[in-house]
Formats: structure tokens, C-alpha cells, sequence
């Protein structure tokens, strides 16, 4: 009983997790991504020259948008020789098709697991070089594909591309960056930053913290807060919570951290109408787009903010007072208290051809979404 | 999990056993080969005691690989204890809750927002890696055996037919000499000049001597062909054998891959809801509320205690109300389990009777 039971409700979580077992299906879902990746940067870039982020706001998220382009880059490696027989016992790509369009975080960890063994794989295997001349005697010698030593470059360039580091893991621990003093206090601030690839919707998420510390030593060089801190949110770092209830948490768990703004930015869902399933006016747009290859996609960009509106004073033990933020919720109550945000920002990215659809079809839920076309020679143009 | 390693070990010398007897019967019947093409006699090499030695020593590898994916299970039981953990107070919060239930409250919230398996995941992750790693070198080693034999046996084979042929041929030139010899024998009966008798006399003897010469090649190539038999044989049992084993290395992967996907989805998936679902409401009530909202908090973790898990029905269905059906998952995961459970049926039953031992 308990067993089908489980395995029910195993089933209903993994029901959309779908493997890319097509040698080709599987690189042109890379191509797309390596394509995706690159405009995010440049619109990170007109955000900011619209004074929605700041140069260090955009400094961090260009970080982890190279990150994740250089995990895209691994993953299409390890998985080049996909559906050709490698004579090895290999998997396929596993990818969310529903809301997510994204890896599923299984293929981040095992990524995290191969790498801690990358140097020992290196280390035992053939040189590029090696490997290559191999290949062409295999070719001009024995006239045959050399399959086997594909894949074993593949698998080569896959951990060197591990080993290299900077790729986005499934966890990225936080980093603190000092942004300055603030008022005539002691009071220093920092934007804390880290990002998670969410294991519940198989996105990567970023975080951005604004904090203001009391603390008598900096927050980065304090040995007892600092871990803490950093074990906090990254235990807290899931999609499922609100803003409210991460800031609150935080700001209960540590007297002289002070959260004043928190920013949370969810990279897609991506939707493309050869490769995932979706719901509502999106799937209509790309299917009558017929856009061609590498022109069918379609990237939501989610910001959620949360900003302290005022501080209260609370009582802390019996002679103790520490600052209790209380932050502002959106006022158009009923969402506000759905959110748990100030406000929630929705963006579409998505090239032209999509967009002329979207724009003739004009569907209600897009009115109040930016939309940022890209096009050849990176263009970025930004609609309301 | 000095246990788990301690196994892991184990298993990785009893692949290498395995492996070297496997590759030490490969090159057996290479050898044998060699010989045949040598002209030597193959006093056969492979015989069937060597076979079964091997056979019951992968048998022993396998188990000992099954019950390791079976101990993993007793790996993951951890994870239970961490949710529990999440779910109820420890004894110092229920002590606490003596004197004071909110500040008891407040600890276990405080544990609860710095919880997390992800750790655990990995480790859960690294470890059925492990496993993988192992089955993988073992079946990567019986195809390489497997096509090695296999391309072996394809030239045994065109050779076999060669000599076949041979054979068919020289039976019937010795079929078509017989009524020669017998009209000879006729004409030697009947002349009478002693001249061409002498002849016709020699022109038999001659005649004898080829028939005599190609029975006695009938018999050699008919010994041949019987060795190149017997070799084939041998060597179909061995790709047979092979071909079962790799079967069998096919089915403990595809086990626990898919052990693996399931249970990180479903640990997640819990561990994650079940924090959400306690956090979430207590928040929205503390903000609005301002500071002084401990027994606020209290009312509405009460409550929220018992929702859980509702909450995580609730989730689960509103989740497939959105999903587009597809059955394929749990296909895969039904079919390995059977597959598993029809090759390790008794280990399974040992494990799950706990014969083992403590």
C-alpha cells in the first residue's frame, strides 16, 4: 500500500521530466540555449540603462548568466553523442517540458557529482590532441566513424569544462558585496547575492539581498555570522516561499542583519514549441509564428521585490530592543497577500517573429508585460 | 556509511575477479583459435567446468551488486528521520515548551528555515553514481569480450563452411569414382592380352590409391570440421552467456537510475513543501500584525500543523490539473522493478526477510 502509494506520487512529480534521447533534437535544444543566454546579458544591459538595476545589480547577474551559459556548455558536451551508439551505457538529457523548458535539477547535482571527480578523469584520459589523431587514423585507416572516440572527446571537453569551474551548480553559495555606509551610524550596507537552480520548478533563481549591518564586525569577515548566514539562506533559497516569509525569517533568525530590499529574479520558464508543452495564449503565438529553427522560443523573466516600508522596535529578552522591519506589500491587497511582494515584474523575451504574433493577437494576460525582442546582431528593442 | 563503503569495496574486487576470469575464458578460446589455425588438435580448453565457474562467480558479483542497490534503500531510510524531525519538536523544544510553548515554537521555526537535505540528495546521488560507475566498467567489459568472441566465431564459422563445402566435394569425387573402378574392375575381368591387363591392372592400383587418398582426407577434413563444431558451440555458449550477463548489468542500471531520478524528485518535493507549508501563512499573519505576534503565531502553526499534509495533496493535485499527461515514467519505473525483481527475486526476499544478519 504504501510503496504504490509512493510511487503514485512519484509519478505525478516526474510525469513531465522528458529525455532528449535524438542526437539532433538534443544539440539544437543547446543551440537554442547558447542563443538564449546570450541575449540575456544584453538585456540585463537595457534594463540597466533604464535605471531598473543598478551597474552592480547588472555585474551580478551578468555573473550568473556566464555561469549558466558555461553549464549549458558542459551539459551539451556530456551530451553530444546522445543517440548514437557510443558502446557505452549512457542517458539522455532530461529536461522539464511543462512551465520550465529548463534541465531538471537531477542532471545540476550529478553535474556537481562528476565534477568533484573531474581531475581523476582527466588525468586518466587520452589528450585532445591524442584523441584527435586517433580519430583521423581511424578515418583514413580503417575508413570508419570513429563514434567511440567522439565520445570520448565529448566526455573529455565535458570535464574540462568542470574542471575550469565558474559554472552555475545547483547551489551557489552567497557572496557579499560592501555598498557602502549608510546614515551617521555604524550602519554598513551590502547586497548579498546567490543563486539556486529550484529543484521544485527546475529554473535557476537568483537572489538579491540589500542588508544593513549593526554588527560589531563586517559581515563577511565574521566567522561566526557569516557561515550562518550563508547556510540560512541557502536553506531558505525555494521557489515555494515568498519573499515576505524569506526576509521575515531572516531578519527574526539575526538581530543585527537588517533586510531592506530583496529582489528575486526567476530565469524562464523557456517555451518553445518544439520542445516543451504549455498552457494558454503562449502555445497559440509560437504555433502560429512558425518561426524557424532557433527563432521559436520564448523566455519569461520574473522579478519579485520586497521593500522594507519602516522599522519598529521589539522587545528582546527582558532588557534587550533589536529593529523589526515591517515591509510594504503591494497594495492592491488580495494579490499583494498572494504574492507575499511588493511588486512582481513579468518580462517576456522573445524574437521578433513570436512578437509580431503577440502583438496581433494581443492576448489580455500580456497587456501589463514587458516584452523584449531580440534580433540579429543583438539588437534588444523593448515594448510595454 | 563505513558500511556502505566497506560494500561498495567489496563488490569493486569481486568485479575484478569477475572480469579477470571472463577475460581469462575470452582468451581461452582465443587461444583455441589460434591453434585450430595452427593445425594443432584443440584438446579443448574451454570445458564446461570453467564456464560454470565463471557463472557462479558474476552470479555472486551480481547479488553482491543488487545487494548493494538494496542497502542503498537502507541509505535513503535516513531521510525519513529528517523528516520526521521536521515534522515534530525535539526533546529540548518540548522541554522548553514546559515553560514556555511560544518560545518552543519559535526554536523549532528557527530549525525548520535552516533545514535542508540538498546535502543528503548529493550524497544520495554520489553513492547510486558509484554503482553506476561499477555496473558500467562490467558491462562496457562483457560487450568488448562479447564482440571480440562474436567476431571470432564469424570467421570459425566462414572456415566451418569452407571445410563443409570441402567435404561435399571430395564425397562426391569419391562417389563419382566408385563406377569407374568398377568398370575397370569389369574390363580387367574379361581381357584376355596380357599386355593391356597389365595396363588396365595399373591404371586401377593408381585409381585405388587416389580413392584411398580421398577417404582419408574425408576423414581428416571431417575431424576438422567436427573440432570447428565443437568450437563454435563453445563459443555461442560463451556470447550466450555473455549476452545474459550484460542483460543482467542492463537491468541493475536501469534499476537504479531509476531508483535515483524517483527518489531525489520525491525527497525534494517533500522536504520543500513541507517547509513552505509551515512558514508561509505564519509570515503574511506576523508582518500584518507588526511585532507583537507570538500567540499569533502560535494559532496559526497550530493549524498549519495538521494542514500539512493536505497541503501537500492539495499541491500534488493542483500540479496535475496543469500537467500534460504522460504515463512514460512510471512505465519505466514499473518495468525495471519487475525486470529486478524477476532476476533478484531471492535476494529481494532475503533483504526484505532481513537474513542478512544485523
Amino acid at each position: 500500500m504504501a510503496s504504490s502509494n509512493t510511487s503514485d506520487v512519484t509519478d505525478r512529480l516526474t510525469r513531465d521530466h522528458i529525455g532528449l534521447s535524438d542526437t539532433f533534437a538534443a544539440r539544437r535544444y543547446f543551440r537554442k540555449f547558447d542563443q538564449i543566454t546570450d541575449h540575456l546579458g544584453r538585456v540585463a544591459a537595457v534594463m540597466a540603462s533604464e535605471r531598473q538595476l543598478t551597474h552592480t545589480d547588472v555585474g551580478v547577474i551578468g555573473h550568473y548568466v556566464t555561469a549558466l551559459r558555461r553549464s549549458f556548455e558542459a551539459l551539451s558536451m556530456k551530451y553530444l553523442m546522445t543517440g548514437r551508439d557510443t558502446g557505452t551505457f549512457f542517458g539522455s538529457l532530461a529536461f522539464d517540458a511543462h512551465e520550465s523548458g529548463f534541465p531538471v535539477f537531477r542532471e545540476l547535482m550529478t553535474m556537481a557529482n562528476d565534477a568533484l571527480q573531474a581531475e581523476r578523469h582527466l588525468s586518466a584520459m587520452m589528450s585532445e590532441a591524442d584523441l584527435k589523431s586517433e580519430m583521423i587514423r581511424a578515418i583514413v585507416g580503417d575508413l570508419d566513424i570513429p563514434t567511440k572516440l567522439q565520445f570520448s572527446l565529448s566526455q573529455r571537453l565535458y570535464y574540462e569544462e568542470l574542471f575550469t569551474g565558474r559554472l552555475f551548480w545547483a547551489q551557489n553559495d552567497p557572496e557579499a558585496i560592501w555598498l557602502g555606509n549608510s546614515g551617521d551610524e555604524e550602519r554598513r550596507s551590502y547586497l548579498v547575492h546567490w543563486a539556486v537552480y529550484d529543484s521544485q520548478v527546475n529554473l535557476p533563481t537568483i537572489y538579491l539581498l540589500e542588508i544593513e549591518d549593526t554588527g560589531k564586525t563586517a559581515l563577511p569577515k565574521d566567522q561566526r555570522r557569516w557561515p550562518q548566514v550563508q547556510s540560512h539562506l541557502m536553506a531558505q533559497a525555494v521557489a515555494g516561499l515568498k519573499l515576505l516569509t524569506i526576509a521575515q525569517g531572516f531578519d527574526k533568525d539575526f538581530d543585527d542583519l537588517h533586510p531592506k530590499r530583496l529582489r528575486r529574479i526567476h530565469v524562464g520558464p523557456m517555451y518553445s514549441s518544439a520542445y516543451t508543452h504549455q498552457a494558454g495564449p503562449i502555445r497559440q503565438v509560437l504555433e502560429d509564428a512558425r518561426a524557424p529553427e532557433g527563432q521559436d522560443w520564448t523566455l519569461a523573466w520574473t522579478v519579485e521585490e520586497l521593500e522594507s516600508e519602516r522599522v519598529e522596535q521589539s522587545r528582546k529578552g527582558w532588557f534587550g530592543k533589536v529593529d523589526r522591519e515591517i515591509f510594504a506589500l503591494d497594495p492592491f491587497s488580495g494579490r499583494g497577500a498572494d504574492t507575499g511582494a511588493t511588486r512582481t515584474e513579468r518580462a517576456v523575451i522573445l524574437p521578433e517573429r513570436p512578437y509580431q504574433v503577440l502583438a496581433e493577437m494581443d492576448p489580455p494576460g500580456f497587456r501589463d508585460v514587458r516584452k523584449f525582442v531580440v534580433g540579429a546582431g543583438g539588437r534588444v528593442l523593448s515594448y510595454r | 556509511m563505513a558500511d556502505f563503503d566497506a560494500q561498495i569495496r567489496d563488490s569493486q574486487e569481486q568485479v575484478a575477479a569477475a572480469q579477470s576470469k571472463i577475460s581469462d575464458l575470452t582468451s581461452r578460446i582465443e587461444i583455441a583459435r589460434a591453434k585450430l589455425q595452427s593445425g594443432d588438435d584443440i584438446a579443448l580448453d574451454i570445458e564446461n567446468a570453467t564456464l560454470d565457474e565463471v557463472h557462479a562467480h558474476t552470479d555472486l558479483m551480481n547479488a553482491n551488486i543488487a545487494e548493494l542497490i538494496m542497502g542503498l534503500d537502507d541509505v535513503t531510510s535516513g531521510f525519513s528521520k529528517d523528516f520526521d524531525e521536521m515534522r515534530n519538536k525535539t526533546g529540548w523544544e518540548s522541554f522548553v515548551g514546559v515553560f514556555s510553548s511560544g518560545k518552543s515554537e519559535s526554536l523549532r521555526q528557527e530549525r525548520m528555515r535552516n533545514a535542508s537535505i540538498d546535502d543528503k540528495l548529493q550524497d544520495l546521488i554520489g553513492k547510486s553514481d558509484v554503482i553506476v560507475k561499477l555496473l558500467e566498467g562490467q558491462l562496457n567489459m562483457l560487450n568488448q569480450q562479447k564482440s571480440s568472441v562474436e567476431g571470432n566465431l564469424t570467421g570459425t564459422l566462414d572456415e566451418r563452411e569452407a571445410t563443409v563445402g570441402e567435404l561435399e566435394t571430395l564425397r562426391a569425387n569419391i562417389l563419382a569414382m566408385d563406377p569407374k573402378i568398377i568398370a575397370l574392375e569389369g574390363k580387367i575381368s574379361v581381357e584376355q592380352d596380357a599386355a593391356a591387363r597389365t595396363k588396365l591392372e595399373s591404371e586401377l592400383a593408381a585409381l585405388n590409391t587416389s580413392y584411398n587418398e580421398s577417404v582419408q582426407h574425408e576423414q581428416v577434413m571431417l575431424a576438422k570440421s567436427q573440432t570447428l563444431e565443437r568450437y563454435i558451440e563453445k563459443g555461442k555458449t560463451w556470447v550466450d552467456s555473455l549476452q545474459n550477463q550484460a542483460a543482467t548489468q542492463m537491468v541493475l542500471i536501469n534499476k537504479l537510475q531509476t531508483d535515483t531520478k524517483q527518489r531525489v524528485v520525491l525527497y525534494d518535493a517533500l522536504s520543500k513543501s513541507l517547509k513552505t507549508a509551515q512558514q508561509q501563512d505564519v509570515a503574511h499573519r506576523i508582518n500584518e500584525i507588526g511585532v507583537q505576534t507570538d500567540q499569533e503565531a502560535q494559532a496559526a502553526m497550530a493549524g498549519i500543523g495538521a494542514a500539512t499534509n493536505q497541503r501537500m495533496a492539495d499541491m500534488l493535485e493542483a500540479h496535475e490539473d496543469h500537467m500534460v499527461f504522460a504515463r512514460k515514467v512510471l512505465e519505466q519505473k514499473v518495468k525495471a522493478d519487475e525486470r529486478f525483481a524477476r532476476r533478484f527475486q531471492k535476494i529481494v526476499e532475503k533483504h526484505d526477510k532481513n537474513l542478512y544478519g544485523a
